[in-house]
């Protein structure tokens, strides 16, 4: 029987934040069909709602044009609807088959005649009695896939499941999942990748900021409309005033950026090269995971490559370490608020300290100087309009745009010739999002230099003199902003060449 | 004092019988743990279950209703544990630390008007045959059956544990509480019951304590029990034999050091006081020191407060 699901209006709104905005999609049997969006575009959300982890404020959801009441994961069971998380949910300590026994209804005899079927069937080798923390990612992925299959679902739900797998690992994937389609299997493949989207899905379906902004045919897309859609490709409106730096002194350079790793979910930098003048800003676009993060920790000091040179202010510091960096005054706003460039747990006036310079004499022979950090972070407060003045409160009572002014305002009140920010208006709404544009223009008038490594395409347009597309590890070569189109930049993340 | 052979089957029974409070109340923490709550109360839960045991025994006068009663007491305060951790998600440790200091307290108050009341004998099995057989005797038989429950619990708990479907869910909610939660699980629900199975085993370890170990009750009698079944289940890696074997090791070197302090060895008496805890811990080390099974046997979420996402 063909099996239709429908999605009517659902919403979810976070405090400060909808993660779904009145999503309405319908999904039909025989097809795979991908859910396409950014970090944050409301992808895991939808699914969690589908799945029955948490349940929506607004909207409903028909199979077959059954209303289902999913209200827990186990309604989501019942109704046959099956689900891997990107995170799996499976017992480490467990063995791969009590991991699989554990919601079944029969007895262990049957059930492993069927666990066994299914190995067999679809050519999955895994060995059922060794603790699941023992397997691979892939093979961890499969024993949920057969967690599902063992329910025989309707629906399948995969949410990002490439994002842990091996090139081989993928193919391997795709194989079977094009097999439950065949087999009349409802698959919705949840995805930031644009090329396995192409190659996988008949269908996708594009979210931005919790909305759905397209559906259309795999085959009417290619990686480029595909970039544009899923970043938005909206014309920047304000762009920054004429770029006068060129006859500038370069203050920052890098020369063979190498990085190799072995782990399979980091990417490889190859043989980057760049320089930013001062009053400069440098763009770095891509779709996220294209190297991003190593980029960022090289730059800030985090990783030590061999063989790299960086000269900032006319000396070498590639060698150094993040504070020896900082003291060259050099700052850094990673792309992760939380658990990277501050801690949630301490006060707003600790988060101060924690970047400290010998200049600032936050410590005195060992003892923090609570006086000196509080007049410090007030000032921070008021001069980036921190919506508090309180500065005992603890950082993780500040919401997101609030939480980036002050670590945006930590690292800029010791006036550092260069500062590097990755995603620095990730998840944050448009007020915060434009006082933080604001703040980074004005360094540039300053003649300080700024590096925005970002996924965001409109800021990256709005804000930088120069841009360079990122993509596999590989810079693209460094364009003046006034000649980049959102289009140009779309086939340039896509992993396209426009000579 | 000769070290005949009957001698040493005497020994071996009484060694036995000063394990059994440890047993009861290592296994009991042990389940409450394997399902990723840690609660600190052993000693407090103990604590009141020695003195509802005592208290009810010269109430009632019938043994039966004070050890149901100790168990039913040992659930009643661990359910405020349940209670405070599980649905108002206060930390586990300090809420544990609380419950054994509560727990003192509040026996010791309860326990002024049962001070100096002599306990009544607590009927022993097959007392012919402890007699009439050499050795073996003295160890296999003549104990209440309240020992011999405790010597079955860790095979019990082991079997619960790895073959049961219940035993599954605990581990289950004990490795990933999010992930069992995902499948369905009843997350809260399987915790409040392996934190009362806890409380009741407490209870009863208590209650061995005040009716059948040393019939009477003394203020603060459980001398730090709890603590040591507290720090069995960990050395024992969660694995119910092994603290059965932590159990006995304690339990044995408490009694022969008391042997030697009476013997007169050359040995100081604060080495030979000390002497059960540092060998305790020897042993459980040495027999756990497979850094694999320990992995697969800890709670990983254990002492972490779960919640529901909404």
């Amino acid at each position: 029987m063909a099996t239709d699901l429908r999605i009517s209006n659902i919403s979810k709104i976070y405090p400060g934040c909808i993660a779904n905005d009145n999503v309405s999609l319908q999904f039909k049997s025989g097809k795979i069909y991908a859910l396409l969006g950014e970090n944050g575009a409301g992808k895991s959300t939808l699914v969690k709602i589908l799945s029955g982890v948490i349940s929506p404020d607004n909207g409903e959801v028909f199979l077959n044009e059954k209303n289902l009441k999913l209200s827990s994961p186990l309604d989501a069971k019942k109704n046959k609807i099956g689900m891997v998380f990107q995170h799996f949910n499976l017992f480490e300590t467990l063995s791969v088959f009590e991991n699989l026994s554990i919601d079944a209804t029969e007895d262990n005899k049957s059930l492993r005649v069927r666990i066994n079927e299914i190995l067999k069937k679809y050519n999955f080798s895994i060995d059922l009695d060794v603790p699941v923390l023992n397997l691979s990612a892939g093979q961890k992925q499969k024993v949920e896939i057969i967690r599902c299959l063992l329910r025989s679902p309707k629906v399948l739900i995969m949410d990002e499941p490439t994002s842990v797998l091996t090139e081989q690992e993928t193919e391997e994937l795709f194989i079977s999942l094009k097999k439950f389609c065949d087999e009349g299997i409802l698959i919705i493949y949840i995805t930031h990748k644009l090329k396995e989207v192409l190659s996988l899905c008949d269908e996708v379906a594009v979210m931005r900021k919790g909305k759905v902004v397209s559906v259309s045919q795999t085959q009417n897309e290619r990686v480029e409309t595909l970039a544009n859609k899923m970043v938005g490709q909206k014309l920047a409106k304000i762009k920054k005033k004429i770029n006068v730096s060129k006859n500038k002194d370069e203050i920052f350079k890098v020369k063979h950026l190498n990085f190799y790793s072995d782990d399979p979910f980091e990417t490889n930098l190859v043989n980057l090269n760049f320089s930013v003048k001062k009053g400069e800003c440098l763009g770095i676009a891509g779709i996220s995971g294209n190297g991003q993060n190593e980029l960022f920790q090289i730059l800030s000091g985090e990783i030590i490559t061999p063989d790299t040179s960086i000269i900032f202010r006319n000396k070498e510091i590639a060698k150094l370490n993040p504070k020896q960096r900082r003291e060259y005054l050099m700052a850094f706003s990673p792309e992760d608020r939380i658990s990277q460039a501050a801690v949630p747990e301490l006060k707003i006036y600790e988060n101060v300290a924690l970047n400290n310079f010998k200049s600032s004499n936050f410590f005195e022979k060992g003892l923090v100087n609570e006086k000196k950090i509080k007049e410090h972070s007030k000032k921070i407060l008021s001069d980036f309009s921190v919506n508090t003045d309180n500065v005992e409160l603890k950082s993780q009572f500040l919401s997101g745009g609030n939480l980036q002014k002050l670590i945006l305002g930590r690292e800029l009140i010791t006036a550092p010739e260069l500062l590097i920010c990755y995603n620095p208006t990730w998840g944050l709404d448009v007020g915060a999002i434009n006082y933080i544009h604001e703040t980074l223009i004005k360094i540039n008038d300053q003649e300080k230099s700024t590096i925005l490594i970002s996924t965001d395409t409109e800021e990256l347009l709005k804000l930088s003199d120069k841009i360079a597309v990122i993509y596999k590890g590989k810079l693209s070569k460094i364009m003046p902003s006034e000649e980049v189109t959102p289009e140009k930049l779309g086939v340039l993340m896509g992993g396209g060449s426009i000579d | 004092m000769s070290l005949d052979i009957s001698f040493i089957g005497i020994l071996i029974g009484s060694i036995m019988a000063s394990s059994v409070p440890l047993i009861l109340a290592a296994s009991g923490e042990l389940i409450t743990e394997r399902s990723g709550v840690l609660n600190l109360g052993v000693e407090g839960m103990m604590i009141i279950g020695a003195i509802s045991g005592f208290a009810l025994m010269v109430i009632t006068d019938n043994l039966f209703i004070a050890i149901v009663g100790s168990m039913l007491s040992g659930v009643i305060i661990s359910l405020i544990f349940g209670f405070l951790t599980q649905s108002l998600l206060t930390n586990h440790v300090a809420t544990g630390l609380a419950l054994t200091i509560f727990g003192i307290g509040l026996s010791a108050m309860l326990g002024k008007n049962f001070v100096g009341i002599p306990g009544k004998e607590f009927p022993i099995l097959f007392s012919s045959l402890r007699e009439s057989i050499p050795f073996f005797g003295p160890i296999l038989f003549g104990h209440s059956i309240v020992l011999y429950f405790a010597f079955a619990l860790p095979f019990l708990t082991n079997y619960f544990l790895k073959k049961t479907k219940l035993g599954l869910v605990v581990r289950a909610v004990g490795d990933s509480p999010v992930s069992a939660s995902n499948q369905g699980i009843n997350v809260i629900l399987v915790r409040y019951c392996c934190i009362l199975y806890g409380g009741a085993m407490c209870g009863l370890a208590g209650a061995y304590l005040s009716l059948i170990y040393t019939p009477q009750w003394i203020e603060n009698m459980t001398a730090g029990r709890g603590w040591i079944a507290l720090a069995l289940v960990v050395f024992a890696t969660w694995s119910p034999i092994k603290v059965l074997i932590g159990a006995l090791i304690f339990g044995g070197i408490t009694i022969l050091q008391l042997h030697m302090q009476a013997i007169g060895f050359r040995i100081p008496v604060q080495f030979l006081s000390a002497l059960p805890y540092l060998m305790t811990i020897i042993v459980l080390v040495v027999i756990s020191r497979d850094s694999r099974k320990i992995k697969l046997n800890t709670p990983t979420s254990l002492g972490r407060i779960f919640y529901k996402e909404k």
